[in-house]
């Protein structure tokens, strides 16, 4: 299904991950197929505990699968070590996760510059490109605030900036609007609206209906499986809901 | 009422959910209790036994002898005129009392392999109001018996007690007694060995060939501070004369000399034991703090379903003050188990008679260090999560961080490798935790000191018994040896476990640090830092506490070897090189000790730490 | 109320009184607020519409001797009405009733339903967030979308509700 000139940048078959809880073999992720094209949007959709995020983590490398393959920028990577793993993670990944997970001993600007530091970028180097970040974000005035003192849309800004700093391959983002509030999310959906069209490539884990809705591909996961595929960006707009919001309700006596 | 039996409820639900904090938290107090337990026990028997001893024989304030050597031919001032010093000796207006003067007779000991130099002091039957040798087994000289009395370091090198018999060049001699007093010391750390006999016996002996040696007297004066001035004028006296065979010495001297012996050692058991207890002590604080900090959240939910603050600082109090209980039990039981046996060999090395036992009043003292660090640990961290709003400690597990956001960079730090730099963040983030782990691990370096001056105490005390064998001295090699084994015993065995604990401290400090850190780490390799990189930050931010642990500890240590010489012995036996030893290998011992909880964390997926919320 | 009435007869004929009790029950609570009359007045305009047909039966013991019937441009019509994903104009009480009354009759799966409407409502959903990304972010028309897209993610959140509680539904 690859798209012309598209090259996926993940690519992932049959990917299962299981976990024993209280002796029972749980399937978190069973089974799954999928794949991100270079400059798409993919969301995951389902109700908590459907697997999603635990799919995440395995494109991501933050756990291991217990069968099926990645193949991640090319490259096949299930039998790296956690050291290649790293390394290979500063450039191709960068993560959002939906706790900000942002070091809480480091400033903001700090956390953002730290995945440069950690490819060797030079230290002034970094703490250029963390500011430029920051003010196309809009907290370049929180920079040196401590993270305990930055409020939830800040945070997840700060988190963003931290994920872009190396410009990843991909962005992989779990409930990136979980704990936020209807205008923090507003900002976070402006923020990934402006990253698509700058042309990177997203998949977002999400059960927030209005983030799933700005993907170009939905693919909805129960019980660790994927149980729908949508195409949402090939559907033309009719234009119907905002006519319907021009509809003062006097066509709708009809009933 | 009420309030009371959830608390106690809360406390079970909690002590089920977490056995493995529980039973390590359990298994430190139960160590802190158990040396306190010991120490207490043994303080007993390390408390000042040549006073104890010297008390209860009258001891001497002026000891007066003359020898005239074991050369039978020469005299150098006939007996009968240093009798008549000794007489107006005795008749100067000071003296309050007079023991003796006592003949001693010299001769051969007959024993397994050879022979053994020995000074037999003819003693009258009654009792003497100046050191009257304290009976240990046995009984003392009576007329109607030629049976003698053996001081206690000789029956125990002979392995002899009453009714069994010595032989003297060929002369069977039974063993009526045992006894000792401060004016022999023990032998074999004193020579030649010394028995007691009566007149009659001495004259047998006399007839087999013992010659007199010379004369001993012991005095008591009016005032026991006159006795430095009386020795030094009386000896400017003799001295001026024809012989240099007359020695005065005093009871001050006699003690200060008997502490460079074995007496030290016994000090060293129980500073030991009480050191050992107070690091227990420090990390079973360090637990229960560590244990309270995850908790802060637990207190928090508690206060949203309604619970009162009073129940939650209550229930927290049953749950760890039911621990400290239970290791008070364990740790005195454990303490009477042990204890008796350590004063056993403290008796063989100090000569105290009745073995130490352990009294209610110890058993409360006990109870009281264990339940004050329970609830001094659980109290603090209880009120702070009580004075928080409940919304914030719900939001967050962690102490939440103070003061406004720092203008650091990185740039005061450039330079340095950037797991250095967040290492150093990280310690710098909690200054409060850092202290406490310093002093924690502090407490361990001053310990190391002392185990390591025990070592070369120890040598010194042996070199000192053990010197080059003399004719006459077939006894050293086995009845020495006997008795330093002991000693070494309970030597190297403090100093071993000192390490172990120091050890066991460390690794506690290290395994909380970790968890600590863990959900920053995993962040930090989300981010593409390996885990070799979180591991080395980790070890960074836990050396802080360890260099400044080292610059404290050092200098307590080698303050309590000072304590425990009594400032009456030549400098601290801990080496200059061995100072520097300990200051270059406990860091790196340190380092190795955070890197294994590090290490275990880093093998994990960061995936299970992120998600644990 | 004619679509979900029509949907009703699908299954078989029925009298007026057995499409209430249907009405009813299906509704919950707020059924019970539907006055009796509005089911025949209904019916009377659905006749009249040549959707249904109805037929006298001889029953005297019963006061009700009429059984209504589905006629072929009623059956086409509701064919119609299920497939129609036009939110709002389909409220949520039709797409409930649809959802039954497709169960009942076995027009449809109501899991499929629910997935082309929740399609749907992702569409529109998209198209909401598309114009409010276009517009400033503190505009004044902003806030009517913001109001759009708040109630289609209230509205998908339901469906992803139905969906689970008809796919228990189906396995028991």
């Amino acid at each position: 299904m690859s798209a012309p000139g598209g090259r996926p940048v993940v690519e992932a078959t049959g990917l299962t991950r299981i976990y024993a809880a209280d002796g029972v073999a749980v399937r978190a992720v069973d089974g799954v197929d999928l794949a991100v094209e270079a400059g798409e949007t993919v969301s995951v959709m389902g109700p908590s505990g459907c697997g999603k995020s635990s799919l995440l983590h395995l494109l991501g490398g933050l756990d291991r699968a217990d069968a099926g393959e990645i193949v991640l920028d090319g490259r096949r990577v299930e039998g790296l070590s956690e050291t290649s793993w790293a390394v290979l993670r500063r450039r191709t990944i960068g993560f959002v996760f939906q706790s900000f997970n942002l070091v809480d001993e480091l400033t903001a600007v700090e956390n953002v510059e730290l995945p440069a530091l950690l490819v060797g970028a030079s230290a002034r180097r970094a703490r250029h490109r963390a500011v430029e970040l920051l003010e196309r974000l809009g907290v370049a005035d929180r920079r040196d605030h401590m993270p305990d003192r930055l409020s939830g849309g800040e945070s997840q800004r700060v988190a963003v900036a931290r994920a872009l700093i190396n410009d990843p391959l991909l962005i992989l983002a779990d409930e990136p609007t979980g704990n936020l509030d209807s205008r923090a999310t507003g900002e976070i959906l402006r923020l990934f609206a402006d990253l698509r069209a700058s042309g990177q490539s997203l998949l977002v884990v999400t059960h927030d209906a209005r983030v799933a809705s700005t993907a170009d591909r939905l693919l909805t996961m129960r019980d660790g499986a994927v149980i729908g595929h949508t195409h949402l960006g090939g559907v033309a707009p009719v234009g119907s809901v905002l006519a319907g919001l021009a509809d003062f309700g006097d066509a709708g006596g009809a009933r | 009422m009420r309030s009371f039996r959830l608390a106690v409820r809360l406390a079970r639900r909690n002590l089920r959910r977490r056995p493995a904090q529980a039973a390590l938290l359990l298994l430190t107090l139960t160590l802190a209790t158990g040396m306190f337990g010991v120490g207490m026990a043994l303080y007993g028997s390390a408390d000042g036994p040549w006073d104890r001893v010297w008390a209860a024989t009258d001891g001497f304030h002026v000891s007066a002898a003359y020898y005239r050597g074991r050369d039978a031919d020469r005299a150098d001032v006939d007996l009968d005129a240093a009798r008549a010093r000794f007489a107006e000796l005795a008749a100067a207006p000071e003296v309050r009392a007079v023991g003796g003067p006592w003949t001693h007779l010299y001769g051969l000991l007959d024993v397994a392999g050879g022979t053994e130099d020995l000074t037999a002091e003819i003693r009258d039957l009654g009792r003497s109001p100046v050191d009257q040798p304290l009976v240990t087994a046995g009984s003392w000289l009576s007329a109607g018996s030629d049976g003698v009395v053996l001081e206690q370091g000789l029956a125990d090198a002979l392995d002899v007690g009453p009714g069994d018999t010595i032989r003297v060049q060929g002369h069977q001699l039974a063993v009526r007694g045992v006894a000792m007093t401060v004016s022999r010391g023990r032998f074999p750390l004193s020579r030649p060995a010394q028995i007691w006999i009566t007149l009659t016996t001495g004259e047998a002996l006399r007839r087999i060939g013992l010659t007199e040696e010379g004369l001993e007297m012991q005095l008591r004066l009016h005032d026991p501070d006159d006795a430095e001035a009386f020795a030094t004028a009386h000896e400017a006296i003799e001295g001026r004369g024809e012989t240099s065979a007359l020695f005065l010495d005093t009871w001050r001297r006699r003690r200060a000399d008997s502490h460079s012996d074995i007496d030290i050692l016994a000090g060293t058991v129980f500073a030991a034991g009480t050191l050992i207890g107070l690091l227990t002590v420090a990390t079973a604080a360090v637990i229960v703090g560590g244990r309270m900090a995850a908790q802060t959240r637990q207190i928090g939910t508690l206060k949203a379903v309604g619970v009162t603050p009073r129940q939650v600082v209550l229930a927290l109090l049953v749950e760890n003050l039911a621990l400290a209980g239970l290791a008070t039990l364990v740790g005195l039981g454990a303490g009477r188990m042990v204890a008796p046996r350590l004063a056993e060999v403290s008796q063989t090395v100090l000569g105290r008679p009745e073995t130490p036992t352990l009294t209610w009043g110890r058993a409360a003292v006990v109870a009281g260090v264990a339940a004050a660090v329970v609830v001094l640990a659980t109290v603090r961290p209880a009120v702070r999560g009580l004075r928080h709003s409940t919304v914030r400690s719900l939001a967050s597990g962690a102490r939440p961080p103070r003061g406004p956001g720092h203008r650091t960079r990185w740039a005061a730090t450039a330079g340095l490798p950037l797991v250095a730099v967040l290492g150093l963040r990280s310690a710098r983030r909690r200054p409060a935790r850092l202290l406490t782990n310093a002093v924690g691990l502090s407490l361990a370096v001053a310990l190391i000191v002392v185990a390591a001056g025990l070592r070369p105490s120890l040598n010194r005390l042996a070199a000192a018994g053990s010197a080059p064998a003399q004719p006459g001295e077939a006894l050293s090699a086995g009845a020495v040896d006997h008795l330093y084994e002991a000693v070494r015993a309970i030597v190297l065995g403090t100093a071993g476990l000192l390490l172990v604990l120091a050890t066991v401290n460390a690794l506690i400090i290290a395994a909380l640090a970790a968890r600590d850190s863990a959900r920053n780490h995993a962040t930090l390799r989300a981010l593409g830092a390996t885990p070799r990189q979180t591991v080395a930050t980790l070890i960074v931010s836990q050396l802080g506490a360890c260099l400044l642990a080292v610059a404290l500890g050092l200098p307590l240590g080698l303050g309590l070897w000072s304590v425990m010489d009594g400032g009456d012995l030549p400098p601290v036996p801990v080496p200059a090189t061995t100072l520097l030893a300990i200051a270059a290998v406990v860091p790196l011992g340190f380092a190795a000790l955070v890197a294994v909880p590090a290490r275990r964390w880093a093998r994990r997926p960061p995936a299970r730490v992120l998600t644990y919320e | 109320m004619r679509d979900p009435i029509l949907a009703l007869l699908a299954k078989e004929p029925a009298h007026g009184y057995e499409l209430r009790q249907r009405l009813v029950q299906a509704l919950g609570p707020p059924g019970r607020a539907l006055n009796p009359g509005q089911v025949y007045v209904t019916l009377g305009r659905l006749v009249k519409a040549g959707l249904v047909a109805v037929e006298q039966v001889g029953q005297s013991s019963h006061p009700d001797k009429k059984v209504y019937e589905l006629t072929a441009a009623g059956r086409d019509r509701v064919a119609e009405w299920l497939a129609d994903l036009s939110w709002p104009k389909v409220t949520p009480t039709d797409f409930h009733l649809k959802l039954i009354a497709a169960a009942v009759a076995g027009l449809a799966d109501p899991v499929a339903l629910i997935d082309a409407q929740r399609h749907e409502l992702l569409r529109q959903l998209r198209e909401v967030q598309g114009a409010i990304l276009v517009e400033p972010p503190d505009s004044r028309g902003g806030l009517l979308l913001e109001g759009a897209a708040l109630r289609l993610q209230a509205d998908i959140r339901w469906l992803e509700v139905c969906e689970q509680r008809w796919l228990d539904w189906s396995i028991r």
